[in-house]
């Protein structure tokens, strides 16, 4: 029979008093949970891209107003179908612009071709370290990255380019949680 | 040969059978065997709490079954908020129809989508009736399902009407590639 056995005493001439734990309770709980959680388990596993939009909101009057310079931004240009152009800007004015080659890596998995951009990732990253304002952890804005596309760019060329500009990560906060150093917004024209 | 006088008989006086055959030594073999279940329970420990580690409360996202979505590696997890779906030509609010794509690939320019902005705009409203009573700011924060082979010009129309429909915090949903390790 199903039990475990448990001996106690028995020794010096006593009676030995035995007691079998029945484990048939127990395993039957456990089938039944197996059961529930193999019915309602999600296998496939869906994520996010974050690209907020810049919408001006009205002026908050309890804040000061105080002239700040603007912020360092990265304009990815990914109109031309050879390359792609990083272009910080300050404002109006250019600070520096670097072209990369567009090398796409195909990868499929079955019917399913996605294509990612390893070297305009690297670069971005390399980028970032050099030029980035925002990157101590106790910061808590992020760097701003500035997508120029063609309308008739197909969105997975956007997400794939968007994937390679979340690809520098930095730490943010106490718990030193890794998070992409840049956010993500569309140009309009 | 000598006849002897028998002698004692162990348990002659005892009337059950049994009794007299196991002391005798009656000769069957036991039929039962015990069966050591430890290694089974320790199975069955590990796949509870293996699925349990794996269990997750919030249950299956909606998919709509005519957007197929591009994958990425960068992403980050999943959260609750409106979405909106974006096929070859339809636009759709938590399943719900919220105008077409083709007015806007046919004037070939940015513009805003009108069935969508009513539609967020009443859903911002109504938040702000049922929940604007407590001190939370809303949230502003809307998912989009869009066809990987829709073009940028309906994209962007759609982000910057949800933006002016008050959610400017816009996240594109994708399915994940594994992560790369980076040296």
């Amino acid at each position: 029979m199903a039990g475990v056995n448990v001996e106690s005493g028995g020794k010096g001439g006593r009676r030995a008093v035995d007691s079998e734990i029945n484990m048939i309770p127990m395993i039957d709980l456990l089938v039944c949970c197996i059961s529930f959680l193999l019915i309602t388990a999600v296998w496939s596993h869906m994520s996010r891209m974050n690209a907020d939009a810049q919408v001006p909101g009205p002026p908050n009057p309890e804040k000061e107003l105080n002239p700040q310079p603007p912020d360092k931004m990265l304009h990815v240009e990914m109109r031309a179908e050879d390359k792609f152009t990083l272009i910080w800007k300050q404002g109006p004015t250019v600070v520096n612009s670097i072209d990369v080659p567009r090398h796409g890596v195909d990868i499929v998995e079955g019917a399913v071709t996605t294509t990612r951009y390893p070297d305009l990732a690297t670069k971005i990253t390399e980028e970032w370290k050099a030029n980035g304002s925002h990157r101590d952890a106790s910061d808590k804005k992020l760097d701003q990255a500035v997508l120029h596309t063609d309308n008739k760019t197909l969105f997975k060329e956007i997400i794939s380019v968007i994937d390679a500009i979340y690809a520098p990560k930095r730490d943010f906060g106490a718990a030193s949680k890794q998070i992409p150093a840049f956010n993500v917004t569309f140009s309009v024209n | 040969m000598a006849i002897h006088e028998p002698g004692r008989r162990l348990m002659h006086l005892v009337p059950l059978k049994f009794v007299q055959k196991r002391v005798g030594g009656g000769g069957h073999r036991s039929v039962s065997a015990p069966l050591n279940l430890t290694s089974m329970i320790d199975f069955l420990v590990v796949m509870v709490v293996f699925l349990l580690m794996t269990f997750s409360a919030s249950g299956e996202i909606p998919l709509d079954k005519n957007v197929k979505l591009p994958k990425a590696e960068n992403t980050v997890d999943m959260v609750d908020a409106p979405m909106i779906a974006v096929n070859g030509s339809q636009v759709l609010v938590d399943g719900t129809a919220a105008g077409s794509t083709r007015a806007i690939e046919e004037a070939g320019r940015l513009q805003r989508i009108d069935e969508l902005f009513n539609i967020l705009k009443s859903k911002r409203e109504l938040w702000k009736a049922t929940q604007g009573g407590s001190n939370k700011s809303f949230p502003g924060v809307c998912i989009l399902q869009v066809d990987q082979m829709v073009p940028a010009l309906v994209v962007k129309s759609v982000f910057q009407t949800a933006a002016f429909a008050g959610y400017p915090n816009v996240s594109f949903m994708v399915g994940q590639i594994p992560k790369t390790e980076r040296h």
